[in-house]
């Protein structure tokens, strides 16, 4: 008798322990799903924060996120995406290096059955990417083209830094930028450089401009991280106060450079929204949803002294 | 034997060959035509767009007596009711016509008031360079998914605003007299909810001059 007294005392004392500690043991074994946060560039931190919203956007919603950065290199963004397919991803939010370059990624993603969203930057094609969601450059650089005309005048020479030429953002912004300026014959470009998006790049690209070309009036640079580095070079050459900068992006410095007077406009993106919209779009997609745009455009807001206030954290107040 | 099997590995080969070319040879006039068909001509896009589908589509519009009341009586019902909007901003599109007597001219703008006894302006017509978007944007007639490259669909814009600017504000700028009655059909864009809309900016895709009654 004692002994079948024990053996049932024995498996109920182990029933209780294993509804204890199963459920734990469980969710370990059940480990969450993975999201890929690929960035061209951390180097910059308009890319940090399009990053790290994405990637805590992804962790709200439930998943393991990780952030790989391409470092503008198509070849180590093509490395990152063979360890995320290789690695059981289930959504990659991509931010591409290059609209032609960064395309066989996206295939080879696609082909292995893992959806790409794309933020703010595009590749050229519409086969590839689940869904993109870019910053609408063009229309923002139109607003910001016009401004310039308004606050330089219709007379005068002036430079532009370019971004990374094989960028569609690079020339999104620089047509939509002319689109309005070249209607002026009396402003003349007498320099146009790439400054790669690169703060230090745009930085030695505005002093030797300046070296050559004295009396221009203002520069227009195609992200704000150049235009804290042609800023940089107008204190240095005692010009900052004549030479107008106008930027693109909304970064904070210098949403808060416009609101001290130092630097003129800049175009407000929104990487914000975009990372966030991207990270639940990825959710739908992984909960059984299919039909996505292809291209959603996120409008770009013209940010200047007179209505700084309502801007700051990478978006509106 | 030896032989033999030469001739049979050389006429496999010579069959991969054929079947799986290494290379093609194509004529340079051939190759240049395909590379010029494969370019987007944005000038030639907008001209066919705008002879067939925009100018096509005016009867879409929604009428200025009934779109500016709504405007003034609830800008966000408005909206709602006859914009379009594209993709995630606050902006959005009106596509609309009516009948206006021309109450001022500048270099900048020709403003019409759209009531048989009104003297305010409550449409604004653009006299000079034309830009922005609200040509491509106003109709559903063209989606930027459609562009594997948005650089294409932005050219699009500047072609149209420059069809603008070459074939209707010539035009527009010899009929608009003070006092002139005027019919017009155009796309307007709004920045956003909070945004002056008396005049509502319309960029014209068609005017007419109407007689005085």
């Amino acid at each position: 008798m004692k002994t079948p007294l024990f053996k049932l005392l024995l498996a109920a004392s182990l029933a209780v322990l294993a509804s204890l500690f199963l459920p734990t043991a469980s969710a370990q074994t059940a480990a969450k799903d993975k999201i890929a946060v690929v960035v061209s560039t951390l180097n910059n931190p308009w890319f940090v924060v399009l990053g790290e919203t994405a990637k805590a956007r992804a962790v709200e919603l439930g998943y393991d996120a990780t952030i790989f950065d391409s470092q503008n290199d198509t070849a180590k963004e093509a490395a990152n995406f063979e360890n995320i397919i290789a690695g059981g991803y289930k959504a990659i939010l991509f931010n591409p290096t290059d609209a032609n370059g960064s395309i066989a990624s996206v295939l080879k993603a696609k082909a292995a059955g893992i959806p790409v969203f794309c933020i703010d930057r595009e590749i050229n094609a519409t086969n590839a990417a689940t869904s993109q969601m870019l910053s609408d450059s063009y229309s923002g650089c139109v607003k910001l083209g016009q401004y310039f005309v308004k606050t330089v005048g219709k007379e005068g020479e002036y430079a532009e830094l370019l971004g990374i030429v094989g960028d569609n953002n690079t020339w999104n912004r620089s047509k939509g930028f002319h689109s309005v300026v070249d209607r002026y014959p009396g402003l003349k470009m007498v320099a146009q450089q790439s400054g790669e998006f690169d703060r230090a790049k745009g930085l030695e690209v505005m002093e030797s401009i300046l070296q050559a070309h004295p009396n221009i009036k203002a520069v227009f640079c195609g992200n704000d991280a150049m235009a804290m580095g042609a800023y940089q070079a107008l204190v240095t050459a005692n010009k900052a106060d004549v030479v107008k900068v106008f930027g693109f992006d909304g970064a904070d410095d210098v949403v808060k450079l416009i609101a001290e007077g130092k630097i003129a406009a800049t175009g407000m993106q929104f990487p914000k929204l975009m990372a966030r919209q991207a990270a639940e779009y990825a959710d739908s997609y992984v909960k059984g949803k299919r039909d996505f745009a292809q291209k959603i455009p996120v409008p770009v807001e013209l940010v200047t002294q007179q209505n700084v206030s309502k801007y700051g954290d990478y978006g509106k107040k | 034997m030896r032989a033999l099997r030469w001739i049979s590995f050389m006429v496999v080969l010579a069959g991969l060959a054929w079947r799986f070319p290494l290379f093609h040879v194509v004529p340079l006039q051939q190759a240049v035509a395909e590379k010029k068909a494969a370019t987007f001509d944005p000038t030639q896009f907008a001209g066919t767009f705008w002879t067939n589908r925009l100018l096509a589509s005016l009867d879409k519009a929604v009428s200025a007596t009934v779109l500016l009341p709504a405007i003034q009586s609830d800008p966000a019902a408005a909206k709602k009711q006859f914009a379009r909007s594209v993709g995630m901003g606050e902006s959005y599109f009106y596509f609309v016509a009516g009948i206006g007597r021309v109450v001022s001219v500048s270099d900048d703008e020709i403003l019409l008031a759209v009531t048989a006894t009104g003297t305010n302006a409550d449409i604004s017509l653009p006299a000079g360079p034309v830009f922005g978007n609200a040509l491509r944007d106003s109709t559903s007639l063209l989606n930027v998914s459609d562009y594997p490259n948005s650089q294409d669909f932005n050219d699009i814009s500047a072609a149209l605003n420059h069809l603008v600017e070459t074939t209707v504000l010539p035009t527009l700028r010899v009929q608009a007299k003070v006092g002139a009655q005027l019919s017009f059909a155009g796309c307007a864009e709004v920045a956003d909810e909070s945004s002056d809309l008396k005049p509502l900016h319309v960029v014209p895709v068609m005017t007419r001059l109407l007689p005085n009654l």
